[in-house]
This record gives structure tokens, C-alpha cells and sequence, in this order.
């Protein structure tokens, strides 16, 4: 039965090809329009480590100005910690996993046979690899005694280490950084979350740094971060020293806490510190000590662009239109072959094969449109892809590492396809099936 | 009018899903078509702000001193000398920062020694090219001079001010609302002063998002080597921008083994790239808003030709009974906007409802009502237009089919 159904449908398509052609393009746009928002927007509100939700936090304070508060939050604390404060929380040995970090620009020379070149480093310290997950191809971080006083080795991202060294194992051997010998311990394997959750005062999309230092580096070399650096109090900062002593924000700070007492002694940590910087005449603002896990710091630093969200709505709101376009042009052709169902109807098909004969040809159309659909998605998230990597130039980072089209995003595409066509087949078939067959008949 | 809309109207409630559907189509086509256009113009008006910078003709160069041996005062002189030799340069100067790039500085600056100190006013460190190298006019006062220009800052002494600033007109006016600021002293952070001895056209500065870009003021002084790094602007004759990037870039390589060059790049690829979300936001806007009334159109298009075909012995009918063609036209057309109408009518209270929303929810400006008169008559004109060809088709039906099927 369902094969002649189905030679029954593509009949019908057949006799009007017109209205079957505009019933698959608007099924295909409207689906291919919401694909395409909600790939992005899905890439976007995705949390690379949610499985750590409830270990991994990062820790801000309120340093900021008694007069005003940072930026646009005033209920959340600075996004970004000072050295004294950060050093401060990284000596206690509650947290399983601690680091204080920023990223800064360097220049890699004598490696291999590449000629100079500026590349972004992270200075961090040793448990950086394990707390992020963070895969290695070669060798490993460096271990916690190399963190203070610091050892000269550096960690090289997968594409830097194929850069320099043509993909091959170079643990063991030396580079120039800033024309300082290091010592390569390890080489990451590809590793980009997205969003670049453990460091958003940059891109929130942009890839991770192309090597890794040890963060006492950055006071011994004297060191600038290249993103963020935020102070709001008058005070004289003329050399290193005075700017490490300062109120200036510019470190991030994660810690691993294994549990909730583990949680509730950090946070009585920073708090008792806080109570008694106070009391010296620091901290004027509000209490706000605050340890954030990973999906409330996304949402805190609003990591999905409003922008994404009106387009969502847009999409779907389009999606609407196209469904309810298909409705009205599917009732009109169904009743406009009531005759033919009448004479079906007066030869003994019940109502229900009426019915199932109809929402066939609905399906039909949908594996059509969401065929379709899917194509023109790709096609689209293609397009914006290539818009965006034109813009950059072709380096990685921003919206072009949105736009893959995972396995997510096809099931998503044929259950949406599938679902919103069925719904839009659903009552024209219905009301057919209703028809009374006689006044269909006397008419012939 | 010799067709009563009675009758069409109870003709369409007799056999109402289709109207329906139809009206429902033009109520959220109008929603969406009212408030993606508004946006969009937001955009527009957004990336068509003028900069005041010759953005087509400059490019940037991005040097890095990496070594023990590197100096970079020399550097920056021997760099500049060189760039401005480059036929085809009309001006070159070392800079703190991008303009329009995202990526700035900026420092207080206020009027008293004891002000409160609330706005950060974005800086340029430039020398005594640097205004007509972004090709900024003074309108008031006057250029630094070549001994004016001070030495970077150092880790030595990084929180030195300079004694001169230029300001653009924007800042002129927030600091100095009722007064003439030439001459007038200000006063940085830590109170040490400056005088301004110049005033800019508008300028855009670092950051094109920021609620006041243009609020801006130069330093002279070679900028600080940032991580460094030390950026240079290059105005060049229009047209030459590319052929100067090319010579500097293949030259700059080679001229100090000491650097590295990070990068040559023309000023729009930093504009380009801090306005790209708007960009795109207003391509897809665009994009589905065209598509939406397409489908709309043609939805409604197909539908009228179908009930034209179902309806043929009525029309016919109609016509040996004495309706002529252009009532039977007039019938489709006012079916049609009575339809439209009551879709307009939804889509008004939905569009409206909409815009409120965006408005609570995104901080965007409230729904100029201009937009919905502006979508009402093209959501009109759409439906009359799509309903046109079939009536046509309509009327051409002749009467004698009223009486072939009896």
C-alpha cells in the first residue's frame, strides 16, 4: 500500500509541478533559515567543559572603584583579577587545580628553519593542562617545579609545532622565545574550545595561544598581557614593580574544587582576605567575592550575542510563514482533488486511507524539502564561513568557527524538516479525509 | 463602487481556512518585514558614520623588536625616515594603537585637579605627521611641532604625561562645554597637567562601538613599544594604497634582523572587521526579509490561481448573467484585500508587539511607527499585485463554460 501511495503522490506532484516546486522551497527555506541560525547560535551557547560544572570556577573579587562599578554589571564583580589578589588565593592549597594566567605576544626565533615570527603565548602555570583537559600529541606540561622560580620550557600548539618543526615529535629540543632558549616539553594535539571560555577578555571565539609558558615568567621578563589590562585608581605606575603592586586587573584566576566543602572553605578564604584587606583601607565596594563555574560565566560575560538570538526568532518566525504558506496551498490542492477522493471514498477506501494517502504525499514533500533544506544550509553556513574568513584574512578566530555543520545540526535539520512538515500535512490531510464523498460525486 | 463587499465577505466566511492562512502569512510577514527593516537601518546609519580618517588610503604596518640588540627609538626613526621616502607616501607616524580596530587606550582627563574622575577618554601617542596622516583637519589652534614630540614611555617611568594635546571637537565640547579650550589646562589621572593647543574635526578613535567614539585626544609623543611591538600609520596618494603596501612590506622584511614585521595591512581590513557582526546582521536580515515576502507573494499568487480554477463555473456563471470582466477582476482583487487587511490589521498589533519586546529585551530603540505605515502599504501593494495575474485569468473565463457542464 504504501509504495502505491507513494506512486499516488508523485502523481500528484506531477500534475501540478508549479505549486509542488513552491511547496519544497519554502519547506527547504524555511528549514534551511533555521539551520543556519541554529547551528550558530548552538555553537555559541555550548559549554566545552560541562562536565566540570561543578569543580571548575573561575575567581573574581571586587577591587574595583568605590565611586562606580565596572562597566555595564554593576551586580558582577571585575571579569579579571590584580597580581597581588590572585597570588594571594594561589598560595592556599585548597583548590585540587589552581592557575593565574594572561596571554601576551612573543617572537619564536631559531627553530627549525622558520624565519622569526610573533606568536601569542600563554603564561600559566603547571596545572593549566590538566584542569582545562587539554590533549597533548607529544610529551606533556611541565610540572609544578618548574612553575617557581620559573624553568625555561614552552608547550607549542599542534599547529605551531607543524609549523616549526613539520609535524615531527620535538620534545627535547630548544627554541628562542623573546631570544631566550626554552626548552620544548610538550605539543598539544587540536584543542579549541569554543567559546575560549578559560580567557574571554579577547575574541570569545578565537583559538587558544600557540605556546605556554610559565606565568613567573611574566614578572622575571616584565611582561604586558596583550588583551585586557583595566585600572581605575590614581596611583603612580612607572615600572613593572609598581604595576604588579597596583590595583590594575589583568590575570585570569580558575580553581578545581573538588566538592562543596571544598567550595565553602575557598570561598571563606577569599572572604576572610577580603575582611581584612577592608579593614586596611582596600575593597571599598560591596562584598563580591565570587567563585563562577564555567556555564554561569558564559552567561555572565554574555558569550551569545543578542544579535544570534533576534536571528533565531527571525528564523523561526520564517520557518512559520513558509509552514503556514505550505497549509494553505496543500487544503487547496487537496480539496481542489476532492472529486477524485470522493470517487476513492464511494469505492471503499475508509477515511483513515483517505488520510494516510494524503499525509504520504505530505511526507513526501517534507523528505523533499528537508533534503533540500539541508543543502542549502550547508551552502549558506558555506557562504558565511567564507564571508568571515575573507574578513580575517584567513586566520582562525570569530564567527567562521561557528559555522561548522556538525552531526547535531543534521538530526536537528531532518527531525525539524520532518516535524514541521508533518504538522503543515496534518489538517489539510484531516479536512480530505472529512470530505463527504456524495457531494463530491453528484457534481460529475 | 458597483460590487457590494457583502457578498465577498460571506463568500470568504463560508469558506474560511484559506482567507485565514493567508491573513496570518501578511500578520507575521508585517512583523518581521517592519522590525528586520528597522534594524537594518540602525546598522546602516551605524557603519555609515563618518570616521573622519582617510580609511581607503591608509595602511598599517606592525613591527616587533625581539632581541637583546634592539633598540627602539633608532628603529622607529629609521623606520619612519624609509616610509616617508616610499613614493606614492603623503605621510607616515608611529601610533599607539589602530584606529576603528577594537583595541585602544584610554585615561582620564578632567578640567580641575579635583574633579571625580569618571570617563576614560580614548589617546593617541603620534607625531607631527600623525593628524594628516589619518587626514584629520585642525580646526582650531594648531599641529604639533617636530620638537614637541616627546620620547615612549619606558618601564622607567611609564606614568609621564605630555605638556600639549590635541582634542577632537567632541571632547572639546564634554570637557569644556561653555568655553573656548584652546589653552585651557587639563589634568590626567595623577594630576600632572597638560595644555590644549589644538582642536580636531570629528574623529573616530579605537573603538566604533563605544557609545562615544569621537571622544578623542592626541599626545605628542612616540608610542609606547606596547609587548614590543611599535604600529605605524601610511597615508598614501588614492589608489597607490596597495602598490605601497607591497614595496613596504617586501622592504620592512628585510631591513632589521633585529624585528620581526607582524603584519601589513590596509585600515579597512580593521574597519571591515569591527563592524562584520553588523555586516552580516544586516545581509541575513535582509536576506530572509526579501525571502519571507517572496514566499508570501508567491504563497498568495498560487493560492488565487487555484481558486481561480475551482471557481471557473461560478465565474462563468457570473459573466452570462451579466458581470462584466472588470467585475469579475474587481471581485479577486477586493477578496484579496479584504484578506490583506485583516492581516495587516493583526500584523500591526504583532509587529508593534514585537518592537515593544526587542525594545525591553535587547535595549534596542523603540519602533519608529513610520516603518509600520511604510510595511502596511507594501504588504498591500504585494497582495494586490500577487492577486492581479489570476484575477486577470478570471475574468478572461468565458460564459458559455456556465452552461457546458450542466
Amino acid at each position: 500500500m504504501f509504495a502505491y501511495y507513494t506512486r499516488l503522490a508523485l502523481k500528484s506532484f506531477r500534475r501540478n509541478p508549479g505549486l509542488t516546486a513552491l511547496m519544497v522551497i519554502a519547506i527547504a527555506l524555511g528549514i534551511a533559515v533555521c539551520i543556519m541560525t541554529l547551528t550558530v547560535y548552538h555553537a555559541m551557547s555550548g559549554n566545552p567543559i560541562w562536565w566540570k560544572n561543578d569543580r571548575l570556577y573561575t575567581v573574581t573579587m571586587d577591587n574595583w572603584d568605590p565611586q562606580e562599578p565596572y562597566r555595564e554589571q554593576p551586580r558582577l564583580p571585575p571579569p579579571q583579577m590584580t597580581y597581588k589578589d590572585s597570588q594571594y588565593l594561589f598560595a592556599a592549597n585548597i583548590p585540587e587545580r589552581k592557575v593565574v594566567m594572561y596571554s601576551t605576544n612573543g617572537v619564536i626565533s631559531q627553530a627549525g628553519s622558520v624565519t622569526p615570527e610573533r606568536v601569542s603565548t600563554r603564561l600559566t602555570s603547571a596545572d593549566f593542562f590538566s584542569m582545562f583537559e587539554v590533549p597533548f600529541l607529544y610529551g606533556s606540561g611541565w610540572s609544578a617545579a618548574a612553575d617557581s622560580p620559573p624553568q625555561p620550557v614552552i608547550v607549542l600548539s599542534r599547529e605551531e609545532n607543524d609549523k616549526l618543526f613539520g609535524g615531527m615529535n620535538s620534545v627535547g629540543r630548544t627554541l628562542r622565545w623573546n631570544d631566550r632558549e626554552f626548552r620544548i616539553v610538550g605539543v598539544l594535539d587540536d584543542w579549541f574550545p569554543r567559546p575560549r571560555y578559560y580567557d574571554l577578555t579577547g575574541g570569545n571565539f578565537d583559538p587558544p595561544e600557540k605556546a605556554y609558558i610559565p606565568f613567573a615568567w611574566g614578572v622575571e621578563l616584565e611582561l604586558l598581557s596583550n588583551e585586557d589590562t583595566d585600572c581605575w585608581k590614581p596611583e603612580k605606575i612607572d615600572t613593572f614593580k609598581d604595576f604588579v603592586a597596583s590595583d590594575c586587573i589583568w590575570l585570569q584566576m580558575w580553581v578545581e574544587l573538588p566538592d562543596a566543602a571544598a567550595r565553602a572553605r575557598m570561598q571563606s578564604l577569599m572572604d576572610g582576605y577580603w575582611a581584612q584587606q577592608h579593614k586596611a583601607g582596600r575593597f571599598q565596594r560591596p562584598r563580591n567575592n565570587r567563585l563562577t563555574n564555567v556555564a554561569h560565566w558564559l552567561r555572565d560575560r554574555e558569550v551569545v550575542a543578542n544579535d544570534n538570538r533576534v536571528l533565531v526568532g527571525l528564523a523561526f518566525a520564517f520557518l512559520a510563514v513558509c509552514l503556514i504558506n505550505t497549509v494553505g496551498l496543500l487544503l487547496a490542492k487537496f480539496l481542489n482533488g476532492a472529486a477524485v477522493t470522493g470517487v476513492r471514498r464511494a469505492l471503499g477506501a475508509s477515511r483513515r486511507q483517505i488520510f494516510i494517502q494524503h499525509l504520504i504525499e505530505v511526507g513526501a514533500l517534507s523528505v523533499l524539502g528537508a533534503a533540500l533544506g539541508l543543502a542549502l544550509a550547508a551552502l549558506g553556513l558555506a557562504a558565511v564561513h567564507h564571508l568571515y574568513s575573507a574578513a580575517h584574512l584567513g586566520h582562525r578566530g570569530g564567527y567562521q568557527e561557528l559555522t561548522h555543520f556538525d552531526s547535531v545540526g543534521v538530526v536537528w535539520a531532518l527531525l525539524l524538516a520532518l516535524a514541521a512538515t508533518l504538522a503543515a500535512g496534518l489538517y489539510p490531510a484531516w479536512r480530505v479525509g472529512r470530505l463527504p464523498p456524495a457531494l463530491y460525486l453528484k457534481s460529475q | 463602487m458597483s460590487i457590494a463587499v457583502r457578498p465577498i465577505l460571506s463568500a470568504l466566511l463560508r469558506n474560511r481556512t484559506g482567507a485565514v492562512l493567508v491573513a496570518m502569512q501578511i500578520a507575521i510577514a508585517l512583523a518581521v518585514l517592519v522590525n528586520a527593516l528597522y534594524i537594518v537601518m540602525q546598522r546602516v546609519e551605524k557603519i555609515g558614520r563618518p570616521t573622519g580618517i582617510d580609511v581607503e588610503n591608509i595602511l598599517v604596518v606592525s613591527s616587533a623588536g625581539f632581541s637583546e640588540r634592539f633598540r627602539t627609538v633608532p628603529s622607529i626613526q629609521e623606520d619612519l625616515a624609509y616610509l616617508r621616502a616610499v613614493s606614492g607616501v603623503v605621510g607616515a607616524t608611529p601610533i599607539n594603537a589602530i584606529p576603528l580596530s577594537g583595541g585602544g587606550s584610554s585615561s582620564p582627563l578632567v578640567t580641575s585637579p579635583d574633579a571625580q574622575r569618571s570617563d576614560n577618554f580614548n589617546y593617541f601617542e603620534v607625531d607631527e605627521q600623525g593628524l594628516d596622516t589619518l587626514g584629520v583637519h585642525v580646526v582650531a589652534g594648531r599641529n604639533f611641532r617636530h620638537d614637541e614630540i616627546g620620547p615612549p614611555l619606558t618601564k622607567q617611568d611609564a606614568s609621564r604625561f605630555v605638556p600639549q594635546i590635541i582634542v577632537s571637537r567632541a571632547l572639546a565640547q564634554r570637557l569644556f562645554p561653555h568655553q573656548s579650550p584652546l589653552g585651557q589646562r587639563v589634568y590626567d589621572a595623577l594630576n600632572q597637567t597638560a595644555t590644549i593647543i589644538g582642536v580636531v574635526d570629528p574623529v573616530m578613535g579605537s573603538w566604533p562601538g563605544n557609545e562615544h567614539p569621537d571622544w578623542v585626544y592626541f599626545m605628542p609623543r612616540l608610542p609606547f613599544a606596547f609587548g614590543g611591538s611599535t604600529s605605524y600609520l601610511v597615508r598614501t596618494r588614492p589608489g597607490q594604497r596597495d602598490t605601497v603596501m607591497r614595496i613596504v612590506e617586501a622592504h620592512l622584511a628585510k631591513s632589521n634582523p633585529d624585528r620581526v614585521i607582524n603584519f601589513v595591512r590596509p585600515l579597512t581590513y580593521f574597519k571591515n572587521l569591527s563592524y562584520l557582526g553588523d555586516s552580516t546582521m544586516e545581509t541575513f536580515l535582509l536576506t530572509v526579509t526579501g525571502l519571507l515576502i517572496a514566499i508570501t507573494g508567491l504563497g498568495i499568487f498560487a493560492l488565487a490561481t487555484f481558486n481561480v480554477s475551482t471557481r471557473t463555473k461560478q465565474i462563468g456563471t457570473r459573466r452570462a448573467v451579466g458581470a462584466r470582466r472588470r467585475d469579475i477582476v474587481r471581485y479577486f482583487l477586493i477578496e484579496n484585500g479584504l484578506i490583506t487587511s485583516a492581516g495587516v490589521v493583526a500584523g500591526c498589533a504583532l509587529a508593534l508587539g514585537t518592537g515593544y519586546w526587542l525594545s525591553l529585551e535587547y535595549a534596542l530603540p523603540r519602533l519608529d511607527l513610520y516603518y509600520l505605515v511604510g510595511g502596511v502599504l507594501t504588504l498591500w501593494a504585494v497582495g494586490q499585485l500577487a492577486a492581479w495575474q489570476p484575477a486577470r485569468r478570471a475574468a478572461s473565463v468565458p460564459p458559455s463554460v456556465a452552461t457546458r457542464t450542466v
